[in-house]
């Protein structure tokens, strides 16, 4: 592996380790991770491709849950916020992992740690406290069973520091609700994989973080400066407005184009949802944007994306609280085909309450509503519960459900897939998920979205590649020439975003301000530049998009080889989006062609360096990679391409 | 001179705390900052203080809470003394 130069910043310095079965706490130095592949997730898929042994599953006390703090975060480096969660996948058995931004990443650097390892179950329910030196598993009975906001208010008035940053779950996530998140400082949510599960699992109900520490830079004045203009380029770029507004206000234009790419309305039935509704929802003066009544930004953030949400109406009287995306209006708007603005802000903020993924509860539920329009289930399935479109009480009352694994709800709770199985009637058919994974995506217009969350090493979400066009959005250059809709280059696009988006999660540096949203934020010169400095490495951009970048994402692909039986199938969009065209809109009659996908999958494989035909990584590659070891572990199962 | 918030302008990003602590120790180390940030996420209230330790970023052509501050929330004036 390449190792240029010693690694002399940024750092807290440690990971630390805990065991829930035996109580046993450690440490260890980072530095002989971070030599090979940065921090962040890189480290956290390094230690789990070589401590977890291929047998074990997800419930098993033997699963690591892994916190990774990006090796920038606690510096002033632009949106250095941000942290991976990885565990084995609830929903694919191989590689699980979603990232959160927020202050709890760089509470635990300031505390002294890089890393945080748990393993084992704890026998009752437990939280942690971590207070620099000072680790503690304490007991948790009080706060089993409350909701997130319950446990952080409880927490804060038993510990007595405004200061602490908390991570927990909430009632699914105790319940083993496959979906569930884990939540940070409240609102924001570690989503994917279901990591708030695996947490629930180990009757481990919260992770409370204090520091006290600092943290060092290689050559403090070059790295200010570094960052003063990395500040300057955000404030320069026109985009820098509407970030800060909150991006899900590009949707209160019915008209915005976005309207017609991103959406997939009633479970997959058509792409286009009527403007009317859209109007609705997303007024600037009645809709979603009136009840937005502040925005916040996470640690060290020039855009400052977060909105603050208040609702007058609802079980809570008021309820209100941090967060609401796009995603919101793909999910619990256009998915249930519900557009009052003031029930969707309430089941999002719900969502998050109860500690529940949005993603599966959007996809998952609207599968259940789609499965009650067919009379595949009916009242008597559901409580009584009537799961017709635009019904938002009954969308409330599933939420819960789920949640507390009431009803129908104890079937969706172990998996959508398990509980199809259990429905019958062709009820998979309408299921949309990618490796097991519910997923709200659009597949059937943005062609490098459908490839992306498709290829996804942690089943199904868009974080891993996604592009929208190589011309109109992302920063530029970036490679390739393709439109929005194109299958040709969109590989390119998708592989390069991809890489990039690597890198990030190893620094902690959020999407948003890298290379995700449609500006010139920073780019990889800027990493550089910012890591030479502060960590004291010399490392060329094509050395961190070409090695660091891939190798991270080999780590997580041999994970998937390590664990599961993944084949080239998964690899392509739910079937539902093959088979269905567009009904109505400007994309009308498009769909998945199953030829021209695979041909940018074949280019997809080959430009990461893995067998055109099978998608399978190859022996020279990996040891081009210095991942000799992985090799052979992979060799011993048959996993890997004698090339 | 003064420095002052505009609450208005404030995102709570915690940036001015991070380069106050720059300016005292040449690290990030917000224990060590005059100036404190938190906020509630649950009610949306923001808190901002500043402590005496602050010496306006002497030695600076400007202080650097202001000057890394990219949301302009925060500004320098000048103390108006009041005579009898």
């Amino acid at each position: 592996m390449i190792e240029r130069g010693d690694i002399t910043g940024c750092l807290a310095g440690k990971i630390l380790r805990i065991n829930l079965s035996n109580q046993n706490i450690g440490t260890e130095e980072t530095k002989k991770y971070a030599q090979k592949i940065l921090g962040g997730r890189g480290i956290n898929s390094l230690i789990m491709v070589n401590e977890i042994d291929s047998q074990v599953k997800w419930y098993d006390p033997e699963n690591l849950l892994c916190f990774g703090v990006g090796a920038l975060v606690g510096t002033l480096a632009p949106g250095s916020c941000r942290v991976d969660i990885s565990a084995i996948n609830v929903f694919s058995g191989g590689k699980g992992s979603t990232n959160v931004g927020g202050f709890w990443g760089p509470e635990l650097k300031f505390a002294g740690y890089d890393n945080l390892i748990i393993v084992g179950k704890a026998g009752k329910p437990v939280y942690l406290y971590i207070n620099d030196g000072i680790v503690e598993i304490r007991n948790a009975s009080k706060l089993w069973g409350k909701d997130v906001f319950e446990t952080e208010n409880i927490l804060r008035k038993e510990i007595g520091d405004e200061h602490i940053k908390i991570a927990c779950i909430g009632p699914a996530g105790e319940n083993r609700v496959r979906g569930s998140a884990i939540m940070m400082d409240t609102a924001k949510a570690a989503g994917g994989s279901g990591v708030g599960c695996v947490m629930g699992d180990k009757k481990l109900k919260a992770i409370v973080v204090r520091g006290h520490g600092k943290i060092e830079v290689a050559e403090p004045e070059k790295f200010m400066a570094i960052v003063e203009k990395c500040c300057q380029k955000c404030s320069n770029e026109p985009n820098t407005e509407m970030m800060r507004k909150a991006p899900f206000n590009l949707y209160s234009d019915p008209e915005w184009e976005g309207w017609n790419i991103n959406i997939v309305i009633k479970n997959g039935q058509d792409d286009q949802w009527e403007k009317e509704k859209r109007n609705k929802l997303m007024n600037p003066v009645t809709g979603v944007p009136a009840l937005q009544k502040g925005v916040r930004a996470c640690y060290a953030c020039p855009i400052g994306c977060i909105p603050y949400m208040e609702v007058y109406q609802g079980k809570y009287k008021v309820y209100r609280g941090e967060g609401f995306w796009i995603n919101t209006i793909m999910g619990h708007a256009c998915r249930f085909d519900i557009s009052d603005p003031e029930a969707v802000v309430e089941s999002w903020l719900l969502t998050n309450r109860l500690g529940l993924d949005g993603d599966y509860v959007a996809a998952g539920l609207s599968w259940i509503f789609e499965l009650y329009e067919k009379g595949i289930i009916t009242k008597e399935d559901t409580d009584g519960l009537e799961l017709n479109w635009g019904n938002s009480k009954s969308l409330m009352e599933m939420i819960k459900k789920l949640a507390y694994r009431e009803g129908i709800g104890d079937l969706l709770a172990d998996g959508m897939i398990e509980a199809a199985k259990k429905i019958g009637c062709n009820s998979e058919y309408y299921l949309i998920h990618v490796k097991g994974q519910p997923s709200i995506e659009p597949f059937r217009v943005p062609k490098g979205w459908a490839l992306a969350v498709s290829t996804s090493p942690v089943a199904g979400r868009h974080l891993r590649g996604a592009t929208m066009g190589s011309k109109r959005y992302g920063p530029k250059p970036r490679p390739g020439n393709f439109g929005v809709t194109d299958y040709q280059n969109q590989a390119k696009g998708v592989v390069w975003q991809g890489k990039t988006k690597e890198l990030e999660d190893n620094l902690g540096i959020c999407n948003y301000v890298g290379t995700w949203s449609g500006a010139n934020f920073l780019t990889i010169s800027d990493f550089a530049e910012l890591i030479n400095s502060g960590m004291g490495l010399n490392l060329s951009e094509e050395e961190l998009i070409e090695h660091y970048a891939v190798i991270g994402r080999n780590l997580e692909k041999a994970f998937n080889s390590l664990h599961t039986d993944m084949s080239r199938e998964d690899d392509l969009p739910p079937k539902r989006f093959r088979e269905e065209e567009v009904k109505s809109g400007p994309y009308k009659g498009f769909k998945i062609e199953e030829n021209k996908y695979n041909e940018m999958l074949d280019e997809f494989y080959e430009l990461w360096g893995w067998d055109k035909k099978t998608g399978m990584q190859t022996k020279t590659g990996l040891e081009k990679l210095g991942l000799e070891g992985i090799a052979e572990k992979l060799t011993k199962q048959g996993k890997l391409i004698d090339q | 001179m003064k420095i002052i918030r505009n609450s208005h302008l404030c995102y709570a990003c915690k940036t001015c705390q991070l380069a106050c602590s720059f300016h005292h120790t040449k690290t990030f180390w917000p224990e060590r900052s005059s100036i404190i940030v938190s906020r509630n996420p649950q009610d949306g209230t923001i808190k901002w203080r500043m402590s005496t330790t602050c010496d306006r970023c002497i030695n600076e052509k400007e202080p650097l809470c202001v000057k890394y501050c990219i949301y302009g929330a925060l500004q320098v004036v000048k103390e108006v003394k009041e005579h009898d």
